[in-house]
């Protein structure tokens, strides 16, 4: 932070109290020069689950001008010409420079839309020294949020205090005659999340995290119902910005979602009657299906340029006709996912699964043996259970054992890592800590292993569409690299699992395991 | 990437200083962080922009490296044009730096530290050849030299650029001039003008005599807060357009001075 950006403070204006009146307060104090008012229209952007809100960053579009700045003091980081006028705002929208990397490590691969407009009336006023130079920057602001044609609501005024580099002294005296003269206190949010409070939205925007609450004592229908309510709303929210495909992360949130719904389902089964289960989970597995193409081809087409990276520099133009092959490959495969997340047969499902959650917990428990048990105690069991399993079959995994036993590994570790994303406060941190950790650093090695074999399988079996276009040797050529530089990292992940195997199955982790969970 | 660029020449009264604050301030209003370093003890810039010419601990603490140089920073009336301010002990600056271990890269070991926080940093440097000048020759990515179409000047303006071919160690700064304080029914100023049109070192824009360039004394402000429509004023909207276009090219090509600074080992 430049040492100027410390000298900014946003306060409220008092009811009553607007921008020349504060001035005339002031100016039985201090020298004060009122400028012309004059007015803004900023658009603000962020991506849908509000990276930049998190990273307490705010990016402003004037029109022809785009300004990354500090939400709290309103202090500009980076800014640069922006005349294109779109909907959606990508990295490669923005102008090179400052503002592109400053932004990149915070949306990474999301797409920005906007969040909101806000017009301002703003009347700057300046406090002058003894030789007539400003030495601190006033400036009344008069918001208002604007949502369409029609909805304009008028925000709080407030004003915003800026001092000048060299001249701490005149600021804080500045601030002190604010406070004495008109009881002014500092904004508690940026003017751009209290004008999406104020159309209705909710600063930060749309998070895909759980975040649920559950007691260990709830009956474990009740807490199975909150965490998948809480999943299917992750599914709703995400399923329009999957089809307008805004970005890959819509896709992949809808996902985990869904994976994760479907390890409840399996887990907690004792919670369902088992027909109605049965056709929920046929359901989750055609929906699972059904945008796996999509998100392969997404996955494969975000990680090209690191994979072709991997190229000596001369071949590396080699792999264009791949990465088009891929992109045409991917809007084939998304239109029909697209069709089939559009369809009846899928807003049924989920539409069924919302009202069946609903109705469970005050529905017969004969063949629902779990229902009102407490909940700690039924995940306990399954966190033992597939545990153990997990120990069992990573203990049979020698040097020889084929890939698919790894494979198997990493699905049930993920199943072990739902289950304590879901229920990990309801036992002790000291034991759950550790065995994430442990499950961790397993799945790591598991997750590189099985992902860098698909990665290559998915390149062979394109080998022979490759070899039919132009320039198609030389990709294959490289293709041909690409795959050998896998196998290696495959290879790589391999030798890791024993060590990593050893921590996660440790003779003390599985004592506590059993003393905490069996 | 910064560019440091020094208003420069042997002679005094040649518009150095009313070149610095309106370049400076119309790279500010284009959008740019601007830094102008007043080294004249005079401090006409520092007077221009009403700050006072009074720098903590003296020019000879500054390029000791015991003053911090941020902390000496005055905002200007401009938010993104800052200044370091000048001092009257600027007048020793050559005694200071005789005293520093590799004087003549002291003036780029005060800016290095602040220089990534500006995208231009204009020098206003005091007139002749001294221990000081030849600081700012290694500090520089660029020499601006105003210059006055008369015999003379066009003889001093030689003989710097001889000076810097032969003493100054590479990579050399570039050296641009501008014709300044230009009277058009001087026969003298029109033939000298004419004469240096096949010059590439000096750039096609100029700078008349005007009125209110003098009034900046009276008004204490850049030409672009008080006569921004005026003759004067759209010149060195020019000057800085053209200037911007050389002195970024140059930079492409060679690595700024200023990293030699950088060599210097840390205080004990």
């Amino acid at each position: 932070m430049l040492a100027v950006d410390a000298l900014r403070t946003q306060l409220l204006l008092p009811a009553g109290v607007d921008a020349s009146g504060a001035a005339d307060r002031l100016a039985a104090h201090v020298a004060v020069v009122t400028q012309r008012a004059h007015r803004t229209d900023r658009t603000f952007w962020d991506t849908f689950d509000g990276r930049l809100h998190a990273a307490g960053l705010a990016l402003a579009d004037t029109g022809n001008r785009i300004a990354l700045i500090d939400a709290a003091t309103g202090a500009e980081r980076a800014a640069g010409d922006h005349v294109r006028s779109l909907r959606r705002l990508a990295l490669v929208d923005l102008p090179e420079g400052g503002l592109r990397e400053l932004l990149a490590p915070v949306v990474e691969m999301r797409v920005m839309t906007p969040i909101v407009r806000v017009r301002s009336r703003r009347l700057p006023v300046n406090i002058l020294d003894e030789l007539g130079k400003i030495v601190v920057r006033l400036q009344a602001e008069e918001p208002t949020a604007v949502a369409g044609q029609d909805v304009k609501v008028a925000l709080r005024s407030r004003l915003n205090v800026a001092g000048v580099l060299g001249y701490a002294a005149e600021y804080n005296r500045v601030l002190e005659l604010l406070a004495a003269e008109l009881d002014l206190r500092p904004v508690s949010q940026p003017v751009h999340d209290e004008a999406v409070e104020a159309i209705g939205g909710v600063p930060g925007g749309t998070s895909s995290k759980l975040r649920v609450a559950l007691s260990p004592e709830a009956r474990a229908d009740v807490a199975a119902v909150t965490v998948l309510r809480r999943l299917l709303e992750i599914i709703e929210v995400n399923l329009p910005g999957a089809l307008a495909d805004v970005d890959s992360e819509y896709l992949h949130d809808m996902r985990v979602a869904v994976r994760r719904s479907r390890a409840l389902q399996r887990e907690l089964r004792g919670v369902f009657p088992p027909e109605p289960l049965r056709v929920f989970r046929d359901g989750f597995r055609e929906l699972q299906v059904l945008t796996g193409p999509t998100r392969d081809l997404d996955v494969q087409l975000l990680e090209f340029a690191d994979l072709a990276a991997t190229l000596p520099s001369e071949t590396a133009p080699d792999v264009a006709p791949l990465r088009e092959l891929l992109e045409l490959r991917l809007a084939a495969e998304r239109a029909k996912m697209a069709k089939g997340l559009r369809s009846e047969r899928t807003r049924a499902l989920l539409d069924n699964w919302g009202d069946f959650l609903d109705a469970l917990v005050a529905s017969p428990e004969d063949d629902r043996p779990d229902a009102a048990r407490p909940v700690a105690e039924v995940a306990g069991e399954r966190i033992d259970k597939v545990y153990r399993q997990m120990v069992k079959m990573g203990s049979a995994i020698g040097p020889d054992t084929p890939h698919e036993a790894l494979h198997d590994l990493r699905k049930k570790g993920k199943e072990l890592r739902y289950l304590l994303e879901f229920f990990a406060p309801l036992y002790p941190s000291e034991i759950v800590k550790p065995m994430v950790a442990t499950l961790k650093g397993l799945q790591d090695v598991l997750g590189r292993f099985q992902d860098r074999e698909v990665q290559a399988d998915a390149l062979r079996a394109l080998g022979d569409e490759i070899a039919a276009l132009d320039g198609g040797a030389a990709a294959l050529m490289a293709m041909g690299v690409l795959v050998q530089h896998l196998a290696a990292e495959q290879e790589q992940a391999r030798a890791q699992f024993d060590e990593r195997f050893e921590r996660f199955a440790a003779k003390a982790q599985r004592k506590l395991v059993k003393q905490t969970f069996g | 990437m910064t560019s440091v660029v020094a208003l420069y020449n042997i002679k005094g009264g040649v518009g150095k200083t009313s070149a610095a604050v309106n370049l400076a301030w119309t790279a500010a209003e284009e959008g740019a962080r601007v830094l102008l370093w007043d080294l004249d003890p005079q401090g006409a810039a520092t007077y221009l922009l009403r700050i006072k010419p009074k720098v903590r601990g003296g020019g000879a603490k500054l390029v000791r490296g015991r003053s911090d140089p941020a902390t000496l920073l005055k905002g200007s009336d401009h938010p993104r044009l800052d200044l370091l301010p000048a001092d009257f002990s600027y007048r020793n600056l050559d005694l200071a730096l005789d005293a520093t271990k590799r004087p003549t890269e002291g003036l780029g070991r005060v800016l290095a530290p602040i220089v990534g926080d500006y995208d231009y940093v204009f020098l206003d440097c005091s007139p002749a050849i001294s221990l000081a000048s030849e600081s700012v020759f290694l500090a520089a990515d660029t020499l601006l030299v105003p210059l006055i179409p008369t015999p003379l000047s066009l003889r001093a303006y030689d003989q710097l650029r001889g000076f810097v071919a032969d003493e100054v160690a590479k990579p050399r700064p570039q050296i641009l001039a501008f014709l300044s304080m230009v009277d058009g029914r001087k026969a003298l100023h029109r033939n000298v003008a004419e004469e240096l049109g096949a010059d590439d070192s000096v750039l096609r824009s100029t700078i008349h005599a005007a009125s209110d360039v003098e009034r900046m004394g009276s008004q204490r402000r850049a030409l672009a807060q008080f006569a921004p429509r005026g003759r004067a004023a759209q010149a060195y909207g020019t000057l800085w357009i053209e200037l911007r276009g050389r002195v970024t090219g140059w930079r492409t090509t060679a690595p700024p001075a200023r990293a030699r600074g950088r060599s210097r080992p840390g205080p004990a």
